[in-house]
């Protein structure tokens, strides 16, 4: 059995405020971190389907352990930045109005 | 794509994979959607507005700054470029953190080429504890269990996401252009180099490859990158000499070194470690020996844009880069003339790295590198 080691996941440095309050900055990093959660299941469920494909049946291990292609990586990168795109419209369009 | 490039890096499962890939697009779509609206936006916006308050236009990055963290659209972009940063780093932590062990292990039999030496009582510069640079949790030198190296393998392979995979698939693209630098107009063959501050060795191995008869050193303050180093070292098959030494005062003999190198590592120590660790870079270099640092920053004090002054200052802020903007201001020519250089060698530049190592990258940041230069009298 491994040793379980548990790593620090927070950076010590300054607070800084960006919107309105801490809160509101909250709230926008925990969307993004949604989007990527939201990212991370769609290319499980891509791999199934990938995998179904050409298989027909298959278990657990086929697909943790699927490489997608360059092919199949570029589909993927692109699919995200359509899911950036809708997510951060707002922004986006803050910063093309006059 | 294989996401391993070497044998010490751990292998992320099917999620953390895919993670990590939605943080490099993440990154990307910020870079090429979001920032290129900027200057736009400030310049049909921000820029008027203050206009018809004033009269007149923003003199300095000062000036700018107080509208622009005003903005909730500036705002905006900054605080998601910042926290992308964050989500690099957890999304890769997942991986050291469930693997660590198994790496640990695996170090003891990466050991046999070049050297390892630790000292315990070394003290950390409080320029690296104060806060996490560049906000990687624990910073460089945070040690969370026995022979840690968690800090250096986080480092190693969240480079390639935040370069979006343009450093090369050893993050030796920046000192493949110093070793440019070096062959075009230093032309002398060392026999042996130092690299201070090499971490995990990006910028030690490429040296050992590049020049096959030197004897090659690395030094860093901190324990798990240097552990880390030499494992990965052996991994990649290169004979380097890493020892934990503060830069400010070394171990080694006066007039040893050929060449006194580093990378990215000035913009991150202080306002009163500078003289001392270019006072050491002459102690240790031999008569007529160079020292080059490569680092993020052209080093000239003219007068550019306010905007674009702005702009280039965003990591000293927001991507806890203290010091990098201070630097700027130093007066590093007196300094290196003090620490006795000669003053007709002295030479702040820029290096490229040729295209065999760029991958087809031709953004400037990575092909036009500031660097400063100088040779120890004869
Ligand atoms: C950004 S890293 C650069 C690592 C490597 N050269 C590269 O190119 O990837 C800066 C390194 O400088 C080290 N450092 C900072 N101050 C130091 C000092 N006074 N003496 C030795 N190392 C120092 C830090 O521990 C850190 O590993």
């Amino acid at each position: 059995m491994a040793k379980k080691i548990t790593l620090p996941r927070v950076a010590k440095g300054k607070n800084l405020i960006y919107l309105d309050d801490n809160s509101v900055d909250n709230i926008l990093a925990m969307v993004m971190t949604l989007t990527q959660e939201i990212s991370v299941l769609t290319d499980r469920l891509d791999t199934i389907e990938n995998l179904m494909a050409k298989k027909g049946q298959i278990n657990i291990d086929d697909i943790n352990s699927f490489e997608p292609d360059n092919e199949l990586q570029e589909k993927r990168s692109e699919r995200r930045k359509i899911l950036l795109k809708r997510v951060l419209l707002p922004i986006e369009k803050a910063l093309d109005s006059k | 794509m294989n996401k391993q490039k070497h044998s010490m890096q751990p292998i992320p499962s099917h999620d953390e994979a895919v993670r990590q890939d939605f943080v490099t697009d993440f990154r990307a779509f910020l870079t090429d959607e979001i920032y290129p609206k900027i200057t736009p936006y400030y310049q049909s916006k921000i820029e008027p507005d203050f206009i018809k308050e004033h009269g007149r236009k923003p003199e300095d990055k000062k000036e700018v700054q107080n509208v622009m963290l005003q903005d909730s659209a500036y705002q905006s972009w900054s605080f998601l470029q910042r926290i992308s940063q964050q989500m690099m780093f957890t999304s890769v932590i997942d991986t050291v953190e469930r693997t660590l062990d198994e790496l640990i292990k695996k170090t003891k039999k990466y050991s046999e080429l070049g050297s390892l030496e630790l000292d315990q009582t070394i003290q950390i510069p409080r320029y690296l504890t104060a806060y996490d640079i560049h906000q990687q949790p624990g910073g460089y030198h945070t040690e969370n269990t026995e022979n840690d190296i968690s800090a250096g393998v986080v480092y190693d392979i969240s480079l390639p996401i935040y370069s979006g995979d343009a450093m090369g698939d050893e993050n030796d693209l920046l000192a493949q252009a110093t070793i440019n630098f070096i062959k075009n107009n230093i032309k002398t063959v060392p026999k042996k180099i130092l690299d201070m501050g090499c971490y995990i060795g990006n910028s030690t191995l490429p040296f050992a490859k590049a020049f096959p008869e030197s004897e090659v050193y690395g030094i860093d303050v901190a324990a798990p990158g240097l552990r880390y180093a030499h494992a990965r070292a052996n991994a990649l098959d290169a004979s380097v000499h890493f020892s934990q030494q503060n830069a400010e005062s070394m171990s080694f003999e006066s007039n040893t070194f050929d060449i006194v190198t580093s990378c990215l590592f000035l913009h991150e120590t202080s306002h009163a470690a500078i003289p001392k660790i270019i006072n050491e870079c002459a102690r240790v270099l031999k008569p007529g020996g160079w020292m080059i640092h490569m680092d993020v920053y052209p080093f000239q004090r003219n007068v550019v844009e306010p905007l674009y002054d702005f702009l280039k200052d965003w990591e000293v802020i927001n991507n806890n880069e203290d010091f990098s903007g201070a630097l700027r201001e130093m007066d590093l020519q007196g300094i290196f003339e003090e620490a006795g250089f000669s003053e007709e060698t002295i030479e702040f530049t820029s290096a490229e790295a040729s295209s065999e190592t760029n991958k087809g990258y031709t953004g400037d940041f990575y092909l036009k590198l500031p660097v400063y230069v100088a040779q120890k009298m004869a």
